[in-house]
């Protein structure tokens, strides 16, 4: 189940996150800090592999004893992570993509809205309860 | 779906607003371009996340600009850009042989001066789409013969 | 340059959406321009109006339009004008009894599909644009008309519901001004 999604911005500043049990949210703070070095290192290595087919979704990113975190960037350098429960991963590898496309297109259309200043904290009510939506359905 | 001539007829009144003071006196400073500049980039910044949202990643600055060149122009304009020049130092230059927002003026030397302000909204929605990209630049336009025009962008190195 | 799986979505799609986001950057930089919500409207409606007399012409030349007969004729050309610029299709309903006034209501807009209006804009028209245009167009058809918006559903009405009311013909065509 996935218990927490988080947003980061171009220049690695964190613009989101959201998770299920507000008792852990920092060391989901901590955790989704860690992903932005294992996502640069995604795209170096998907770039040195001379692969035409460059996919947004980079994978499974981090993994630990608790928790598995997935990563996923944007052309425009955002960074998505959902972290899952490791004790108990359901969620197929197509179900975490699904996800992660919900995601992508909130924040599309979040940014084409003109009073949303990109790169500031997201705040949006509708993009939250979003999250939260998607948050309880895989869980 | 918004009509071609819609956005032309926004594009042109957006234009003669900010270039023209409340007392009607005609304002062509820096003040009202970097204003026009700014319409322009906060529309590419945001038009680009939409345009590039089904797009593969981009590998590098070079396939960057040449989907500038290819999705963005032809998505904004209806058509690519007719030459993409670098010195591989972060100068491109795009050059358009029959720009839009020219091309509705006249073809006439008379209008040549007033020509640049059609420009500026442009130069913004390149700065734009390109920081939303990851790229900081400059980016300046010249009027050649009408209704040609080039852009030339001038990546920031970090 | 190969791209598997990149597929630009429709053409048309993406630039109605470039169009509703030039017309949100304009919105936004009018509010840091003005800051009175109240003198951002006017500044719509001033330019939706430069607009429509210039955009009535290439309505005319396009559709071939004979003169309007009565009110009702003209609400039915407003409404085809949306169809062919914004690509909605307003409801045309709620006729006084004299048959000068009605409204338009949207049950969508591709102008606000994305906005999501901040506690601070609450007396911003945000589509007050149309209004302007509506009059600039009936004007160079020798037709003077008020409109205005009654229902916003981007306050949390149920639906958009724009007013129209004829004021009265004008007899000697006018030159086109820019007020």
């Amino acid at each position: 189940m996935a218990v927490c999604i988080g947003f980061i911005g171009k220049e690695n500043s964190p613009l989101f996150l959201r998770c299920i049990n507000q008792s852990q949210e920092l060391q989901f703070h901590y955790i989704m800090h860690t992903c932005i070095d294992f996502v640069e290192e995604k795209i170096i290595q998907s770039n040195k592999s001379g692969s035409d087919v460059r996919e947004l979704y980079l994978g499974l990113l981090y993994s630990s004893e608790e928790v598995k975190a997935y990563g996923f960037v944007t052309n425009t350098k955002i960074k998505i992570v959902i972290i899952i429960d490791s004790t108990n991963s359901l969620l197929r590898d197509n179900e975490i993509r699904a996800i992660f496309r919900k995601l992508h297109n909130a924040y599309t259309e979040l940014v084409c809205n003109p009073f949303y200043t990109p790169g500031d904290p997201i705040t949006s009510k509708s993009f939250g309860a979003l999250v939260d939506e998607l948050l309880a359905s895989s869980s | 779906m918004a009509d071609d001539a819609l956005f032309d007829f926004l594009h042109m009144e957006i234009v003669s607003h900010v270039t023209k003071s409340d007392a009607g006196l005609l304002q062509d400073g820096d003040e009202a371009m970097s204003k026009l500049e700014q319409i322009g980039y906060s529309t590419g910044y945001r038009f680009i996340e939409r345009l590039t949202k089904d797009l593969s990643r981009f590998k590098d600055e070079l396939e960057v600009m040449k989907a500038i060149c290819k999705d963005f122009w032809s998505a904004v304009f209806k058509k690519q850009v007719d030459n993409l020049r670098t010195n591989h130092q972060g100068v491109y230059v795009l050059q358009d042989n029959k720009f839009r927002f020219l091309a509705s003026i006249s073809n006439s030397r008379q209008y040549l001066e007033l020509a640049p302000k059609y420009l500026v909204f442009t130069c913004g929605l390149l700065r734009g789409a390109l920081a939303s990209l990851g790229l900081t630049c400059i980016v300046t336009a010249e009027v050649t013969t009408m209704p040609a025009c080039k852009f030339q962008v001038h990546l920031q190195r970090a | 340059m190969a791209r598997p799986g990149a597929r630009v979505a429709d053409s048309k799609k993406i630039n109605s959406e470039l169009f509703t986001l030039t017309y949100g950057a304009l919105v936004s930089q009018l509010l840091k321009d003005y800051e009175n919500a109240e003198d951002v409207n006017r500044q719509l409606d001033r330019m939706g109006y430069n607009i429509g007399v210039r955009i009535i012409e290439d309505f005319l030349a396009r559709t071939s339009t004979a003169r309007c007969t009565d009110m009702r004729d003209t609400a039915e050309k407003i409404q085809s004008a949306f169809k062919m610029y914004l690509g909605v299709n307003p409801t045309v309903t709620s006729w006084s009894p004299a048959s000068d006034e009605f409204s338009l209501l949207f049950d969508q807009n591709p102008m606000t599909e994305f906005v999501e209006l901040p506690d601070s804009c609450l007396s911003l028209k945000y589509c007050n644009l149309f209004c302007g245009i509506i009059r600039g167009a009936c004007e160079m058809v020798q037709l003077e008309v008020t409109s205005w918006f009654v229902q916003d559903s981007l306050k949390g009405d149920p639906t958009t519901e724009l007013r129209v009311k004829f004021v009265k013909k004008l007899e000697d065509a006018m030159p086109a001004g820019e007020d």
